[in-house]
């Protein structure tokens, strides 16, 4: 029933999906050939209840969000991951990274710091210096 | 008198939205009392909000003294469309900016969960050796940290990350920035002027960094900001400047002196409530 599926529930199974075509890469190598719904579904099925429609939706949400594509094989799609867990991961961080210098974007995700140039690498060092001395003289009174 | 209140209103208007903001950003000292000063920035741009919707309704009673009803049903008509379209203005930005926000948001933490392991509740990992932290603000949040973060970092350092990320979600800041970019995209400028943002985001990362304080100590979240801003490459940080320096000199210089919170505390209360005060005076 894949209209009773909420939201959060089908972001936890698109994860779940994902590791299993990455698993699945790995495991086959270079020689994968994708996997199709039916297989996908026969994989988790007895571990967990997933009805074959939601995998469908499930995977249809996973090439639209560009994770992974899709081969025609008769009247089935074939299901690849778009690229390694390591690649994407690298690629999102990248992303995050530069978004920090777009404006509009900086309001979005809150980054801890935004980096810091040489330069003020020395001033850094300089207050923390100031802060260690005081801690350092609180504790040594 | 009343006459000159409308004028003046829309000179307020004028001055809290784009003279006020240029003359605080330069005001540096607020900066050890963020929560004052954020408190400050929030009055002056709704003040300047409300003194741009009143002005035109608070020439009403002057030119509604003639005796001619359709002269003054029209003169009620252009006052309404003037304070309209000033509304129709900010809420235009504010879907503009929320939608967009909000999108950016629910991509990002679609991707992250399939991405990152996932840690704790909303704490997620990313297998990346460049550390990095941050939040994901919204009604499902997330603290992503990178792997690199979590070499980086001994525990009570680690501990103060968290909790400046934790407060930012706990107390809502995304909120606070969204506000203000939408402030930022509503007043039409002759120059664009990113310094009041940029305050504006430094104040909040510096009260976030007092949560930090309060849960690790100053001398961990300070050798936190330290660790983190030397493993960011340089030139990632060029563009409108960086906070890390101000935030970390501001942990030196410890608590403010009581007179800058109450001085910013009396300018938002102004800022505030002057705009109210002249209208209820034009219509009495
Ligand atoms: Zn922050």
């Amino acid at each position: 029933m894949p209209h009773s599926t909420s939201a959060p529930r089908l972001g936890d199974l698109e994860r779940v999906v994902m590791e299993h075509l990455w698993e699945a890469a790995t495991a086959a190598g270079a020689g994968f050939g994708g996997a199709t719904v039916r297989e996908v579904h026969d994989r988790f099925s007895g571990e967990r209840e997933i009805a074959y429609t939601t995998i469908m939706t499930v995977l249809d949400r996973l090439a639209k969000k560009d994770l992974v594509t899709r081969e025609r094989d008769g009247r089935a799609w074939r299901y690849f991951p778009a690229d390694t867990r390591e690649a994407l991961t690298a690629q999102t961080m990248r992303r995050t990274l530069d978004d920090m210098e777009v404006t509009d974007r900086r309001a979005a995700l809150l980054h801890f710091l935004d980096g810091a140039t040489s330069d003020e690498l020395d001033d850094l060092k300089a207050a923390l210096a100031e802060i260690e001395s005081r801690a350092g003289s609180r504790r040594r009174p | 008198m009343e006459f000159v209140i409308p004028f003046v209103l829309a000179g307020l208007a004028v001055l809290l939205a784009w003279v006020a903001p240029g003359l605080m950003a330069r005001q540096k000292r607020f900066r050890r009392a963020p929560r004052a000063a954020l408190v400050a920035w929030q009055a002056v741009s709704v003040g300047g909000i409300l003194a741009a919707l009143a002005a035109a309704p608070a020439a009403l009673p002057l030119l509604l003294d003639g005796d001619d009803p359709i002269m003054q049903a029209e003169l009620v008509v252009l006052a309404l469309l003037v304070s309209t379209a000033v509304l129709a203005r900010l809420l235009w930005a504010g879907h503009r900016v929320g939608t967009r926000l909000r999108r950016i948001r629910s991509d990002h933490r679609e991707l992250v969960d399939i991405i990152a392991t996932h840690d704790r509740d909303r704490v997620r990992i990313l297998q990346h050796p460049t550390p990095t932290a941050y939040c994901i603000p919204g009604r499902q949040s997330r603290v992503v940290l990178s792997q690199g973060v979590l070499d980086a970092l001994p525990e009570d350092q680690l501990d103060a990350v968290v909790a400046h990320e934790d407060a930012h979600l706990r107390s809502r800041h995304d909120l606070l920035l969204e506000f203000f970019t939408v402030v930022h995209e509503a007043v039409p400028r002759p120059l664009p002027s990113d310094a009041a943002l940029f305050e504006v985001r430094l104040l909040v990362e510096a009260l976030a960094d007092r949560a930090a304080v309060r849960r690790s100590g100053e001398l961990a979240t300070a050798r936190a900001l330290l660790t983190l801003a030397g493993s960011r490459a340089p030139e990632a940080a060029l563009g409108a400047g960086t906070t890390a320096p101000v935030r970390l000199r501001l942990l030196a210089d410890g608590p403010p002196p009581t007179v800058l919170s109450a001085t910013a505390y009396a300018w938002a209360t102004l800022a505030f409530t002057l705009p109210l005060i002249l209208l209820v005076l034009a219509w009495t």
